[in-house]
C-alpha cells in the first residue's frame, strides 16, 4: 500500500520514467543530426504513397507500348529515370525507406530486447542461468554472422525478414555481454540491497531498479544494430539471396549491378540507394555516439 | 436487356437453371516460377511481363522466385505440384540434330521421369516423332518434322518465346576478325574459333572469361557448361559438329554406312596422345566400350544403341541395334576419345569401389586434342597450351580461361585487355554495342541460338490441361515486346523448338499468329471461359479441383 | 565450442527443403542411379546416423566430398584459405596502421576543426556498404583510370616457382590493392576511434602531465608516452577484427573475383553443396573462434584487473 501511493509522486508514470531514462541525447550536435536524418526518412516512409510517382514494381510503358526502360533522369518525367525493366527509380528509392526502417528498427528492437533480457537474467541471477546463457553467447560469437545469414536466406524463402531473424539469433551476443557486466556492477549498489531488504521480489528489483538504468545501453546497441541490419540486407541482396518482390535499397543496388548500370554509366541508378543507406546507417552511429557520451562522459572532457 | 432477361430467368426457375448449367468456378491463383534476377535477368524480366499480361485476362497470378536448385527440384521431381515456369533449353553442338529436342521434350514416354516434365501427351505427335527418328532420307524426315512442329503449334504445350542471340565479343586488335568462326546456332565461342583465331600482334594467348567455376576436367563426365569448353579442346572425337551444324570427320579420316545398321570409321594416321604415345583404333574402341560399361553413367545413353564394336587395323566398325538418323551427331560426335593406357587401370580400380569415373580427376589430363593441359588454379584459371603436333594445330599459343563471377568486372577486363575474348556474358548485349562505339578495339558478334526460352505449362494440371486455355495464355503475349524488353532485340521470336538456326528442319509456317490481350480474351470467351467481377472463371460445369 | 557450431551447421543444412541432388538433374539419370547417388553421399540413412557419421568424420579432419566438384572438401577449402587470410590480414594491417596514426593525431588535435570534421567522416566510412564501395573503386581505379587490374590474384597464365614468389610478386600485389583497400577503408574506423579515445584517457593521466611539465614538446609527449600506453588495447582488438573481417570478405571476394573462402561458401550454398558449404563455413568459424580466444588471452595478459575465475 505504502509504496503504491508513494510512487507517482516520486517517479511519475512508468512511460515517462522510461522516456526519461532513455535520455535522447539532445545536447550532442551529431546525435541531433542523426535524429533529424531519421525524422526525414520516417516522414518519407510514412508518406511514401503520396511522394512516389509510380508503383515501384510496375513495369512502365510509353505511349507506343514500348518498354520505358533505361531512361535518364528527367526523361519523360521520371525524376531519377527508370531501371532496365522500366520501373521508376525515384519511386523505388522512396519505398525503399520503408523496408530500410522496417528492417532496421525491428532488428534493432530484437537485438536490444533479447540482449537486454539475456544480460539482465544472466547478470542478476548468476549461477547456472548465467553459465548457460554465457555459453550460448560464446557459441553465438563462434558463428560467423554474414555466412550464417547467407545459409539462412538460402533455405528460407527469400525475404527481408531473414536478416532480422538472423540478427535476433546471433547479434544479441554483444548486447547481452555488455549488459551483463553492467548489471553485475549495479547489483552491488546500495539501493538494490535496500530494495531487497525491504522485501521486493527479484522480478520487481530487476525491472524496477536495474532495467531502467541499463536502458540507454540497450539503446546504444540498438542504434548500432539498425545500421548493421540495413548493411546486411544490402549485402545479402547483392549476393542474390534477397527478396525480389520487396523493394529495398539493397535490392535496387543489386538490380543496378545485375543490369550493368556501372558499364552503362547509370550513376543516377547506382549512387542514390547507396547514399540513402549511408545516411541512415551513419545516423544510427551518430545517435549511438550521443549515447556513448552520456554513458561514458569522460570521453567528452 | 440481356441482364434483364437473365434476372427474369433466374426469378422464374433459378434452381433448375443452376442445376443444368452449373457455373464454372473461379480459377485459382496461378503460380509462375522463375529464377532470381541476379542469376537470370532475362527470364526474370519476361516472367514479370507475362504475369502482368495474364493479370489483364482476369487471372490471379503470383510470381514465385527461387534459385535454380529449388526450381529444378519442384519442376523435375514434383511434376504435379507446379503451374507454369520460366524455362530454357541451351544450344549445344549435339543438339544440331532436331531429334534430341523434339522427341525428348514431347514424346509421352518421357513424361513420367524424362524430359517431358510438362506431361504433354498426344498419340499423333508420338507417332510422328518416332517415324522421323528412323527415317534416314532427309527430305522425308523434313516432312515429318514439319508435321510435328505444326501439331505442337496447334496444341501449344508450352508458351514458346524466343531463340536468343548468343553474343560474344573479342579484341580485334589482338585477333584477326577474319579468322573467328561463327558457328550456326552456337556463336563465335566454339572450338573452331579457338583453333583458327590468328594473333595480329605480340599477344598470342586467348584469354577468356567464365562466370562459373570449373567443376572438373574429365572426358567421361558431362559436368558444368564451362567444363565442356575445356574437354572439347583437350580431347578429340571421331566427328565434330562443323560450323554449318553438320557432323564432319575429325579424328576419323572418313566414315561409311555399310548398311543401315553398320557403320565403318577409318581413324586418322599419326595422331599422338599428349604424353607421346600413339592413338590407336584400340583406344577408340576402348572409349566407346568404357561408356557402355557401368562406370560412366552420363555417357551411357549415347552408346546404348551400339551392339558391338570391332577393329581391323585403323578401321573401326560399329554395329547398331536399331537404325537411327542421329547416330553420327549423338554418338560419334559426342564421345571423347580417351587413352586406354591411362583409363583402363583407373576404371578397373573404380569398378571395385562405390565411386565411378565422375569422381576421378586426373592431375594432368591427357588427351590428343588441339590443346594440352598446363595448369588449373582453383576458382581462378585454367591454362592450356597449343598442341603444335596436332593435325589441326591452333594458331594461338595458349588458351587461358579466367573465372570472373562479376559481369561488370568482365566488361572492364575486356576493355583493359586483361581478357581478350568475352566468352560468357549474361548481361544486356546493348551495353556491348555501346562499348564498341566508345572503344574501337572491340568486335561484337551475335548469333541466333539453337537454344530457346519459354514458359512451360504443366499440362497435367487444370486449367492448363485445356489446349484452348493454353493457347489463349500464349496469344496474350506479344513476342515482339518480349524480344524488345527482356532481350533488348537480341533474340528472334519463336514458336518452335527447332531453331531457325537449323534452317533445313525449321518450319517457318508455325510462326504466324496474332497476339494481344484482345485476341486472348476473345479466344477464352469462345472456349467458354467467363469473367465475373474481374476474375476469370472456368467454362460452365467445370470445378476448381486444385484450390488450396 | 566448435562442436556446437558444427552441430548447428549440420542441422541447418540437413533441414533445408530442397533436394540436394536436384543440382544434378540430367535426362540420363535413372531412378537407380539417383538412389545410388543418395546412398553414396549417405543421404538415405536416418538423420541421427548421418549426424554421428558427420561428427566422427569431423574428428578425423575429414570434411567429406563436395557434391558439386566430386573432390574432397578439405583440399579445396585449404587451397582457398591462404587467399582469404592474405586479403584479411593485409587489409587489417593497412587499416590499423592508418587508424592508429590518425587516431593519435586526432586526439592530439582535439577540439580543432580538423577533428570535428574527421569524426563524422570516419563514421561514414563505416556506414558504406562494402560491395558498393568496392564497385565504385573498381569503376574509378580500374575501369576509368586503368591503374589496377579488375580481378583475380595474378595475371592470366603467370607462373611462379613458389607461393612465396607469388605472394611477393609485383603482379600479385597490384591485384591485391583494390580489394584490400576496400576492406581497409571499411575497417580503419575501429582502430582509429579506439586509439583516439584511449589517447584522450591516457593524456589526462599524471605521467603525461609530468612529461609536459618537464617541457617536452607536445607531439613528443604524444608519441613517446601517451601513444605507447594507448596502443595496447587497440592491438588486442586486432584479433577480434580478424574474426569480423574474415566473415565480411564474402562480398568483396565476389566483387573482385578473388578466389577465397567466402565466395566458395556463396557458390556452395547456391548449389546446395552441403559438404562444401559446411567445410567453408567451419573453416571460417575456426578462424573466428581462434581469434576470439587469442583476444581473450591478450586481454587477460595485458589487463591484470580481469581475472578468469
Amino acid at each position: 500500500m505504502r509504496s503504491a501511493t508513494a510512487e507517482p509522486a516520486n517517479t511519475g508514470n512508468p512511460v515517462m520514467r522510461v522516456l526519461r531514462k532513455i535520455r535522447l541525447p539532445l545536447d550532442d550536435p551529431f546525435a541531433v543530426v542523426g535524429l533529424l536524418i531519421y525524422a526525414v526518412f520516417f516522414l518519407v516512409a510514412i508518406f511514401a504513397d503520396q511522394l512516389a510517382t509510380h508503383d515501384p514494381l510496375e513495369i512502365l510503358f510509353d505511349k507506343d507500348y514500348q518498354l520505358a526502360a533505361d531512361l535518364r533522369p528527367l526523361e519523360d518525367g521520371f525524376v531519377l529515370g527508370t531501371t532496365s525493366l522500366g520501373r521508376d527509380i525515384y519511386s523505388q528509392l522512396i519505398y525503399g525507406s520503408r523496408s530500410a526502417l522496417l528492417i532496421g528498427l525491428t532488428a534493432a528492437f530484437m537485438v536490444a530486447v533479447i540482449g537486454t533480457v539475456v544480460g539482465l537474467l544472466s547478470g542478476y541471477f548468476g549461477g547456472w542461468i548465467d553459465i548457460l546463457l554465457m555459453r550460448a553467447a560464446d557459441i553465438a560469437f563462434g558463428i560467423p554472422f554474414l555466412p550464417f545469414v547467407i545459409v539462412l536466406a538460402a533455405f528460407l524463402e527469400p525475404s527481408i525478414w531473414n536478416v532480422v531473424l538472423a540478427m535476433a539469433l546471433i547479434l544479441w551476443r554483444d548486447t547481452g555481454r555488455v549488459i551483463r557486466s553492467q548489471v553485475l556492477t549495479l547489483r552491488t549498489r546500495a539501493y538494490i540491497d535496500a530494495a531487497r531488504v525491504s522485501g521486493s521480489s527479484d522480478l520487481k528489483i530487476v525491472f524496477r531498479h536495474i532495467a531502467p538504468n541499463i536502458l540507454p545501453l540497450s539503446f546504444l546497441y540498438g542504434s548500432i544494430a539498425i545500421g548493421w541490419a540495413i548493411l546486411t540486407e544490402a549485402a545479402i541482396s547483392f549476393l542474390g539471396f534477397g527478396d525480389p518482390e520487396t523493394i529495398s535499397w539493397g535490392y535496387m543496388l543489386q538490380d543496378a549491378y545485375a543490369s550493368q548500370a556501372l558499364s552503362q554509366g547509370g550513376y543516377y541508378w547506382f549512387v542514390p540507394p547507396g547514399i540513402c543507406i549511408v545516411l541512415v546507417v551513419v545516423a544510427g552511429f551518430f545517435i549511438s555516439r550521443g549515447y556513448e557520451e552520456i554513458l561514458f562522459p569522460k570521453l567528452k572532457e | 436487356m440481356k441482364k434483364l432477361l437473365r434476372t427474369a430467368l433466374l426469378l422464374a426457375g433459378a434452381t433448375m437453371a443452376t442445376q443444368a448449367f452449373a457455373e464454372g468456378d473461379k480459377i485459382r491463383e496461378i503460380k509462375i516460377t522463375t529464377r532470381p534476377q541476379a542469376a537470370q535477368p532475362q527470364e526474370f524480366q519476361f516472367v514479370q511481363l507475362i504475369a502482368q499480361e495474364w493479370r489483364k485476362l482476369g487471372l490471379d497470378v503470383k510470381v514465385d522466385v527461387m534459385p535454380w536448385e529449388q526450381m529444378a527440384d519442384l519442376v523435375w521431381y514434383n511434376r504435379d505440384k507446379w503451374d507454369t515456369t520460366g524455362w530454357q533449353m541451351v544450344g549445344r553442338p549435339e543438339r544440331s540434330d532436331p531429334d534430341e529436342l523434339i522427341y525428348n521434350l514431347f514424346h509421352s514416354s518421357t513424361a513420367p521421369k524424362g524430359y517431358n516434365f510438362i506431361g504433354y501427351s498426344n498419340p499423333e505427335l508420338d507417332a510422328t516423332v518416332e517415324a522421323q527418328r528412323i527415317e534416314t532420307d532427309p527430305e522425308k524426315r523434313q516432312e515429318l518434322l514439319y508435321k510435328a512442329q505444326s501439331i505442337l503449334a496447334e496444341d501449344q504445350p508450352n508458351l514458346m518465346l524466343v531463340h536468343p542471340k548468343s553474343t560474344f565479343a573479342f579484341d580485334k586488335n589482338v585477333w584477326d576478325p577474319a579468322t573467328v568462326v561463327d558457328q550456326g546456332g552456337i556463336g563465335i565461342k566454339n572450338t573452331w574459333s579457338f583453333i583458327s583465331m590468328e594473333p595480329l600482334g605480340e599477344q598470342k594467348d586467348i584469354i577468356l572469361n567464365s562466370s562459373d567455376n570449373i567443376q572438373g576436367i574429365n572426358p567421361l563426365w558431362i559436368s558444368g557448361g564451362t567444363d565442356s569448353w575445356i574437354t572439347e579442346l583437350i580431347w578429340d572425337r571421331l566427328l565434330r559438329i562443323g560450323p554449318d551444324g553438320l557432323p564432319k570427320p575429325w579424328a576419323a579420316e572418313s566414315y561409311n554406312w555399310i548398311d543401315e545398321k553398320t557403320i565403318e570409321v577409318v581413324l586418322r594416321d599419326g595422331m599422338m596422345w599428349h604424353d607421346g604415345k600413339p592413338v590407336t583404333a584400340d583406344d577408340v574402341k576402348f572409349s566407346f566400350e568404357a561408356a557402355m560399361g557401368d562406370e560412366v553413367p552420363m555417357y551411357k545413353p549415347f552408346v546404348s544403341n551400339i551392339e558391338s564394336i570391332t577393329t581391323d587395323g585403323n578401321k573401326i566398325t560399329f554395329k547398331l541395334v536399331n537404325p537411327t538418323a542421329a547416330f553420327l551427331t549423338a554418338s560419334l560426335a559426342k564421345l571423347n576419345i580417351i587413352p586406354k593406357h591411362i583409363w583402363e587401370p583407373v576404371l578397373a580400380d573404380l569398378a571395385t569401389k562405390e565411386d565411378n569415373a565422375e569422381d576421378y580427376q586426373e592431375t594432368t589430363p591427357i588427351g590428343s586434342g588441339p590443346y594440352k593441359f598446363v595448369s588449373w588454379t582453383t576458382n581462378e584459371e585454367v591454362v592450356l597450351e597449343a598442341n603444335k603436333d596436332h593435325f589441326s594445330p591452333p594458331k594461338a599459343e595458349r588458351w587461358i580461361l579466367r573465372i570472373v563471377p562479376n559481369t561488370e568486372a568482365a566488361i572492364g577486363m575486356l576493355r583493359s585487355g586483361e581478357i581478350n575474348f568475352l566468352a560468357d556474358f549474361s548481361g544486356d548485349p546493348k551495353i556491348l554495342l555501346d562499348l564498341v562505339e566508345q572503344d574501337g578495339d572491340l568486335e561484337v558478334v551475335s548469333t541466333i541460338d539453337m537454344g530457346f526460352r519459354y514458359v512451360a505449362f504443366n499440362n497435367r494440371r487444370p486449367p492448363f490441361n485445356d489446349p484452348e486455355f493454353r493457347k489463349a495464355l500464349s496469344y496474350a503475349i506479344n513476342r515482339d515486346l518480349i524480344v524488345g524488353a527482356a532481350f533488348r532485340g537480341f533474340a528472334v521470336k519463336s514458336n518452335s523448338v527447332i531453331s531457325p538456326a537449323l534452317g533445313f528442319w525449321h518450319n517457318e509456317g508455325v510462326n504466324d499468329f496474332k497476339t494481344g490481350t484482345d485476341v486472348a480474351k476473345s479466344h477464352l470467351e469462345k472456349a467458354g471461359y467467363t469473367v465475373k467481377g474481374g476474375a476469370l472463371h472456368y467454362p460452365d460445369g467445370v470445378k476448381e479441383t486444385l484450390a488450396e | 565450442m566448435l562442436w556446437a557450431v558444427a552441430t548447428i551447421l549440420f542441422l541447418m543444412f540437413r533441414l533445408m527443403p530442397s533436394n540436394p541432388l536436384a543440382a544434378y538433374i540430367d535426362p540420363t539419370f535413372t531412378v537407380e542411379q539417383q538412389a545410388a547417388l543418395m546412398a553414396k553421399f549417405g543421404l538415405d540413412r536416418p538423420l541421427w546416423e548421418q549426424y554421428f557419421i558427420y561428427l566422427w568424420n569431423l574428428l578425423q579432419g575429414e570434411l567429406g566430398d563436395s557434391f558439386f566438384y566430386r573432390q574432397p572438401v578439405g583440399t579445396r577449402v585449404l587451397e582457398l584459405l591462404p587467399n582469404t587470410l592474405i586479403l584479411t590480414f593485409s587489409s587489417l594491417i593497412i587499416a590499423y596502421t592508418f587508424g592508429i596514426i590518425v587516431g593519435a593525431w586526432l586526439a592530439w588535435k582535439r577540439d580543432t576543426f580538423a577533428e570535428r570534421a574527421a569524426i563524422p567522416l570516419v563514421l561514414t566510412t563505416r556506414a558504406l556498404p562494402e560491395f558498393w564501395l568496392g564497385m565504385l573503386l573498381l569503376a574509378l581505379f580500374s575501369f576509368t583510370l586503368g591503374w589496377f587490374p579488375a580481378g583475380g590474384t595474378r595475371s592470366p597464365g603467370s607462373e611462379y616457382a613458389s607461393y612465396f614468389a607469388l605472394y611477393t610478386s609485383r603482379d600479385f600485389l597490384s591485384h591485391l590493392v583494390l580489394p584490400a583497400m576496400t576492406l581497409a577503408i571499411y575497417s580503419q574506423g575501429l582502430p582509429l576511434l579506439l586509439m583516439r579515445s584511449n589517447m584522450l584517457e591516457v593524456m589526462n593521466e599524471d605521467f603525461v602531465t609530468m612529461a609536459r611539465i618537464k617541457g617536452l614538446s607536445s607531439w613528443t609527449v604524444v608519441v613517446r608516452h601517451a601513444a605507447r600506453n594507448a596502443l595496447l588495447p587497440v592491438m588486442t582488438s586486432f584479433a577480434i577484427a580478424v574474426g569480423y573481417q574474415i566473415q565480411g570478405n564474402v562480398v568483396v571476394e565476389t566483387v573482385f573475383s578473388w578466389p577465397g573462402l567466402g565466395r566458395e561458401l556463396v557458390n556452395a550454398v547456391s548449389a546446395s553443396d552441403y559438404p562444401l558449404a559446411q567445410g567453408a563455413f567451419l573453416m571460417i568459424a575456426v578462424v573466428v573462434v581462434l581469434m576470439n580466444l587469442l583476444a581473450d588471452l591478450l586481454y587477460t595478459l595485458l589487463d591484470p584487473r580481469i581475472s578468469h575465475a
